[in-house]
């Protein structure tokens, strides 16, 4: 196979480079630049405007507020990652026995990822509700609660609440992927296993998971990207309250843009979002290389 | 054959006049989604009053007006006339970013300075100059169930006058047997929470620039008493005014705080006997009577096209028979001048109206939204046992006082 490159080809490659650097690239480069200038509503709409350094860092950093979204994110994150991954994992694997209806099930399930995530925070902040909520209602009939919970109104628990709320949501995509990770499985490899001994545990030590692993890491840096982003659910269940205890690095970067009119120290903690992003994604194409050259 | 192109030419020329003769466009944003509201009626009848210009409406969602004017204004392309949250008003007009309309309102016949009620006129001021023209006036005053107070031996023509009173009413009506709290407000952490709170602020004699002070202290106890006491649910903290006034509405909470805006729904879902009265007075040693002002305000993006049309816009929609309009969804004119004879919901309007001659602004300030944060982090702290009330707002004070040094209130 050939490695040069004929003209042809960089024409064809411009278009997708190009769109790139105009859609993923300018963005973040303006995202940058805004962040080390003082951005008000007044000069907005210029391209040039005061130049201020690390002060947004500095502002930003110094916030108490930040040190809890930081954390809470990376929390936010990790949990919904092990959470969606081993659930989706499990539930494909459940869905991969042959029982009626199997199929049609796994499709129902998909039903809850397609909402607009508005609208499951809007659901799940009425689950959630202290006094006529479902959730309180569920663990006092089994009697397994004495009080109710104060699911969103109790920071120490609001979290836990966005967190259930965004795996339920998410999870059915990691099931999807990891599902169609599993048919590529062969069969035989089983067939010989069971022949050879092999429990249904050993089966998945030593055959289903290292088959799976290149879809698991794909998945999981997926989540991990999407669940940075998380922004409409957790605005619509808590709004990153009480006390900033659920809240996470987008919403922080809309509250100060949008609500405060601070879009300097906005584009900051958006700066920060983007620097862990960036550092998975960094990961996820090493990863794959490594995995493509054995 | 030369009288046939001429005829054709004619017929050009005559449709190319009619054409300029065509309406300008005034693009307007506004965030009033009930039907009923006077914005729809206004604008039909504004575009069939004259033909020179036509507005086109664009609703948005409430919470997010100021963002779309913002990115609009990233983009360089304002639309003509915008509807905003009153507190926000000065965060635009402080950076240029709005027309200013002091000349056309010397000008005018419609909008005269002097008519308009004090807290909605201080809003659309800046260094002297105004940006724009109060829509309307809205406050919060007390919702009480009638039923309830008969149910628990209270009588219902005599509701809460002071906080003593409403203290000792919110303990009679808590009922955990049925699920049923008190006495409700919204203690959420964004502007809602502190909208509803400035009003106990006010009544104890305290002041935004003295947040250290005991009076803010005594007013932010208040509200943390009655939380730690179960008489209102802890669940404030991450409800929204409309969902506390949900709660009302379902029998779930006996009083509540509340706009004129809920009145509409109240009147299709509350199926109760449902009441209003005047915020409660602190006592009678501090007969102070305050409330919090709402309400949106017209204002004009700079480097909008049509500033002209946008303007006989808001002189149409300032008319007194449009601006009574208003009320079909709780929304009262901002000015001294206009009654609405023979109101819908006749005593939530009587209570509204007086209670709005005490409504106080926030701000003007062009960092309000900083301003409300610190009380916003100081109510939670305070209602979640964080921190005492005292301490939690002397750590708002101390955030609030580089703003106010550098810009005054």
């Amino acid at each position: 196979m050939g490695r040069s490159r004929s003209p042809l080809l960089r024409v064809f490659l411009s278009v997708p480079v190009g769109y790139l650097l105009a859609f993923v690239g300018f963005p973040v480069v303006y995202n940058l630049v805004a962040s080390v200038q003082k951005v008000t509503v007044g000069n907005i709409a210029d391209l040039v405007r005061p130049f201020v350094g690390l002060d947004n860092y500095v502002q930003v950093l110094a916030d108490p507020a930040f040190r809890k979204v930081l954390v809470n994110s990376l929390v936010f994150v990790s949990v919904n990652v092990v959470a969606q991954v081993g659930i989706g994992l499990a539930v494909a694997l459940f869905f991969a026995q042959r029982f009626a209806g199997a199929h049609w099930m796994r499709g129902a399930l998909l039903a809850g990822w397609m909402l607009p995530a508005l609208v499951v925070g809007a659901l799940w902040k009425w689950i959630f509700a202290t006094q006529y909520g479902l959730a309180n209602y569920a663990l006092q009939s089994l009697s397994l609660a004495i009080a109710p919970v104060h699911w969103l109104s109790d920071p120490a628990v609001s979290l836990i609440s966005v967190i259930v709320a965004n795996v339920w949501f998410g999870m059915p995509f990691s099931m999807i992927l990891i599902a169609a990770g599993l048919t590529g499985i062969p069969q035989e490899l089983y067939e010989a296993a069971a022949l050879d001994g092999a429990g249904a545990v050993s089966r998945f030590r030593f055959i289903t998971l290292p088959a799976l692993g290149p879809t698991l890491l794909a998945v999981a840096c997926l989540v991990t990207i999407y669940t940075m982003r998380a922004f409409d659910l957790i605005f619509a269940m808590t709004e990153g309250g009480p006390l900033d205890s659920s809240n996470v690095l987008p919403v922080m970067s809309y509250q100060f843009s949008f609500q405060r009119f601070q879009f300097g120290p906005g584009a900051a903690v958006g700066t920060f979002a983007f620097v862990i992003v960036f550092a998975v994604a960094l990961l996820y194409v090493r990863t794959l290389g490594r995995e493509a050259s054995t | 054959m030369l009288t046939r192109l001429l005829s054709v030419v004619a017929a050009l020329v005559l449709s190319a006049s009619a054409a300029s003769a065509e309406p300008k466009t005034v693009t307007l944003w506004h965030v009033f989604n009930l039907d009923t509201d006077m914005i729809h009626g206004g604008i039909k009848a504004f575009n069939a009053s004259q033909s020179e210009y036509r507005v086109e409406p664009r609703i948005l969602p409430g919470p997010q007006i100021a963002a779309e004017l913002i990115k609009s204004i990233a983009a360089g392309s304002v639309p003509d006339l915008v509807t905003l949250d009153n507190p926000v008003v000065a965060s635009f007009s402080a950076e240029g970013t709005l027309t200013d309309l002091t000349d056309r309102v010397g000008k005018s016949e419609a909008v005269k300075a002097g008519v308009y009620l004090p807290g909605p006129w201080a809003s659309i001021l800046w260094q002297g100059h105004m940006y724009g023209v109060p829509r309307d006036a809205n406050t919060i005053a007390l919702y009480y169930n009638a039923d309830m107070f008969r149910a628990k031996g209270l009588d219902p023509d005599k509701p809460p006058r002071t906080w003593a009173e409403l203290r000792a009413a919110a303990e009679k009506l808590r009922d955990p047997a049925k699920g049923v709290y008190g006495f409700g407000f919204c203690a959420t952490q964004s502007d809602e929470g502190v909208f509803q709170w400035l009003p106990f602020l006010y009544q104890n004699g305290g002041a935004i620039d003295k947040l250290d002070q005991p009076e803010a202290a005594e007013a932010l106890q208040f509200w943390v008493d009655l939380v730690k006491n179960d008489l209102v649910t802890r669940d404030v903290l991450n409800m929204r005014q409309y969902e506390v006034a949900n709660t009302f509405m379902a029998g779930g909470t006996a009083m509540v705080l509340g706009g004129p805006w809920e009145l509409p729904r109240m009147q299709t879902e509350a199926k109760f006997d449902w009441r209003l009265a005047l915020m409660p007075i602190k006592d009678d040693a501090k007969n102070i009577r305050a409330s919090s002002l709402g309400g949106y305000d017209y204002v004009i993006p700079k480097g909008a096209k049509e500033i002209e049309g946008a303007f006989r816009f808001i002189e149409f929609m300032s008319r007194a028979d449009i601006l009574k309009e208003g009320w079909k969804t709780g929304r009262l004119p901002p000015r001294t001048d206009i009654e609405v004879p023979d109101p819908q919901w006749r005593q939530a309007y009587e209570m509204y109206h007086e209670q709005v001659k005490t409504a106080r602004a926030r701000g003007p300030h062009p960092q309000w939204p900083d301003i409300s944060r610190a009380m916003q982090t100081a109510i939670q702290e305070a209602l979640v046992g964080a921190k005492p009330a005292g301490p939690a707002l002397k750590d708002a004070a101390d955030k609030i006082k580089p703003i106010l040094v550098k810009t005054p209130l």
